[in-house]
């Protein structure tokens, strides 16, 4: 007896879930979207989802539209296609240029309001027309969006690049003393290049840094674990004097000081520990003289063009360093509150002093 | 001789029947109304439960451990009480279903969001009776299993430390919030829970120092929203945090195993451990009032009766928001049970021993 109603009751119980049912092959789990502003400024949606079909040729499946909203697009993709339409999966997010100058603030809203949505999905910035970028097939890659994926994965690891999640430019976007950043793709022929940082003021794309300077960025920025840098030091005796230095960390330090007429002025240091892996120049490594020689240059070269990325970040108006946290944590609240952040930062003077050592300089005399 | 709660089992019952549905919010809420390092406001909340518990364990020692029902019966006659054991039983009853009921609609939003939430609610409803209808030493003999299938999961707070940064949690204290006295009455709900323990006094092992078992509880608990809240405050920014309606959801689903992601479903499972410990502590409470009243009421019928009581209340509100509006008035009358019967208690103890006194 007790048996039965247990059966009768689990019987109950299981048949409720029915309208929530979800069977792997009828879905399309969308894993890249991306978002564009049509020329008659709507919202250009495209999505692709891997298709599991063996018998399918196509390894996924796009669907584009133009909607006023992410998920008016929804609501249209579902009625061109047979799956049921989930997000759960969504790895990678791709915004058009055009998208991010008008801002990305509501469609950030979006994102973050749907339960199904994590905090981990790429937030990444395609120069040009994302939906394009994501359309295109590369052929020695089955799923561009998983290339796109990996890419940026790979890269941010080794530093190169930020790697942001919506977690990390929601938490910047909603921070008074950060303004947010995304890596920056285009893409060519027959590739898909990073061509370096976005730079945002609030949600607003407003500059660039190339792929090339995104090591000194990531040494402004924070310490570091893990990264490598090419450095040209100028020409000797006709021949160019090009520096790699690699397996570098750093550990980095930001102080405020606050002039009399309080003004600000912030030090960024930042002590970096490398090893040498490649040298065109005329000194001797193993020459203890001359290796510090070439950490002296090492290091002011990193300072010029540090110093010279800081004024064209404050030219801009955005700061992507996080000058403003520290700021705002050497001062009192209320001194804080009557500061206009935006209009000081351009003119707080900001210097970077990095400090160079050479770990090693490989295997070879 | 009869079985009796160590004090390692109360401490296990304490912690558990506190730990409940508020961890969910727990940061945005200390964001939202104390704003700048909101964290902190979890200590006074500590020592004002500390203090209430001090409380509970004078009512124990003046007591010598007796029912509180046979010190209020003692002094209080009965057309008093019932009405107020009507009342606690009420509270208790109500609140327990409604921590219930959330669980199943924040459930309901994440996994099923087509499902009738009742037929969740109607499950974990049969599950909690059937711990109910076995008494206080089966519930705690389970809770104890239920505290070791949880209590792991703070170590995943761990996993967050490589994006906190201290510069996020600002040097400043308690500011850009608002309307903290009301905002304190709610976080301090997170401590509720406790003051069941009040009823456990029977049942204490009088020749062990079973009210430590309480403060430890409470303890565990603190630290471990304490360091919770901390996280959080340096892994998200103020404004971030103000804006994630669940933020513990929302670090769930951040966790990003190599062979797996997007956990968050299977570790929503596990809060139910917590939830159900909570539900079953207030219905008990319940149960053990109402008991009172009907001390014939054979206490498998009674306990059904007062599950199917609740489960007709829990139809009434539907949405998360008004939901939440009961939680928070009914937690309001919990936190008022939780200070005024104790005091009450110890006022009636005070008379009796007068009274004896004089009559000595």
């Amino acid at each position: 007896m007790r048996k039965l109603s247990a059966v009768i009751v689990l019987m109950f119980l299981l048949s409720g879930c029915k309208s929530d049912e979800r069977i792997l092959e009828r879905l399309g789990m969308v894993q890249t979207s991306s978002y564009d502003l049509s020329e008659d400024q709507r919202l250009k949606v495209t999505s692709s989802i891997p298709v599991v079909n063996p018998e399918s040729v196509s390894r996924r499946e796009l669907l584009v539209v133009e909607a006023d909203s992410i998920k008016e697009a929804r609501l249209q993709f579902s009625r061109k296609t047979e799956l049921f339409l989930v997000s759960g999966q969504l790895r990678n997010v791709l915004f058009g240029l055009n998208l991010t100058k008008a801002g990305l603030g509501n469609y950030l809203d979006t994102l973050m309001r749907d339960p199904s949505v994590a905090l981990g999905v790429r937030v990444s910035i395609v120069d040009g027309d994302a939906g394009a970028l994501l359309s295109k097939d590369y052929k020695q890659h089955a799923d561009t969006g998983q290339y796109v994926d990996h890419l940026l994965e790979k890269e941010g690891g080794r530093n190169s690049i930020p790697q942001i999640t919506l977690y990390e430019f929601s938490r910047d976007y909603n921070d008074d003393g950060i303004d947010p950043i995304a890596p920056i793709i285009k893409e060519t022929e027959d590739h898909v290049v990073i061509e370096g940082i976005a730079c945002f003021e609030q949600d607003r794309y407003r500059m660039k840094i190339p792929a090339a300077d995104g090591m000194i960025f990531a040494l402004l920025r924070g310490s570091l674990n893990q990264g490598e840098v090419a450095l040209n030091l100028g020409e000797d005796g006709g021949r160019k004097r090009i520096v790699m230095f690699s397996s570098l960390g750093s550990q980095h330090k930001l102080k405020v000081i606050r002039s009399e007429n309080s003004r600000f002025k912030v030090k960024i240091s930042a002590s970096i520990q490398g090893s040498v892996l490649e040298y065109t120049g005329s000194l001797r490594l193993q020459n203890k003289a001359d290796r510090q020689e070439l950490e002296k240059e090492i290091s002011a070269k990193l300072s010029s063009e540090g110093n010279q990325m800081i004024r064209n970040l404050q030219q801009h108006h955005v700061d992507s360093l996080g000058i403003g946290q520290y700021v705002r944590n050497s001062l009192s609240y209320r001194e804080w509150k009557s500061t206009d952040w935006n209009k000081v930062y351009p003119s707080v003077e900001i210097e970077f002093h990095p400090k160079v050592i050479i770990k090693d300089y490989g295997k070879y005399n | 001789m009869a079985e009796k709660l160590t004090p390692f089992h109360i401490t296990i019952l304490v912690y558990m029947t506190q730990s409940g549905i508020i961890i969910f919010t727990l940061p945005r809420q200390l964001a939202e109304y104390f704003g700048t390092n909101g964290w902190l406001f979890m200590v006074p909340c500590f020592v004002i439960s500390s203090l209430n518990i001090y409380l509970i364990s004078l009512v124990y020692h003046m007591g010598k451990g007796r029912s509180i029902f046979l010190i209020l019966e003692q002094s209080i006659s009965k057309v008093v009480l019932y009405p107020l054991y009507i009342g606690l039983s009420s509270v208790w009853l109500i609140f327990g279903c409604m921590i219930g009921k959330k669980y199943v609609l924040l459930f309901q939003m994440i996994s099923f969001p087509t499902t009738n939430p009742m037929i969740f609610k109607l499950a974990i409803d049969l599950l909690a009776l059937l711990l109910l209808t076995k008494g206080i030493y089966t519930i705690s003999k389970a809770t104890t299993v239920f505290f070791w299938v949880t209590i792991w999961m703070y170590l995943l707070l761990l996993g967050f430390i490589p994006n906190f940064q201290w510069v996020r949690l600002t040097p400043f204290i308690f500011k850009e919030g608002h309307d903290m006295v009301r905002g304190g009455l709610d976080i301090y709900t997170a401590f509720l829970g406790y003051e069941l323990s009040l009823l456990y006094l029977p049942y204490m092992d009088h020749k062990k120092k079973s009210m430590r078992g309480v403060y430890a509880g409470n303890t565990i608990l603190s630290v471990a929203y304490i360091s919770f809240a901390f996280i959080c405050f340096g892994f998200f920014s103020l404004g971030q945090l103000k804006k994630l309606l669940y933020p513990l959801l929302d670090l769930l689903a951040f966790i990003q195993l190599p062979f797996v992601e997007r956990l968050e479903n299977l570790l929503y499972g596990f809060f139910l451990f917590l939830i159900l410990v909570t539900v079953v502590m207030y219905w008990w409470a319940a149960a053990e009032s109402v008991q009172r009243i009907l001390p014939r009421a054979n206490i498998s019928i009674l306990c059904s009766i007062l599950v199917g009581i609740s489960f007709v209340v829990s139809y009434i509100p539907t949405t998360l928001d008004q939901v939440n509006t009961w939680i928070m008035y009914l937690s309001y009358a919990a936190t008022g049970i939780a200070f005024g019967l104790p005091l009450l208690l110890v006022v009636l103890l005070l008379v009796q021993r007068k009274r004896r006194n004089s009559y000595a």
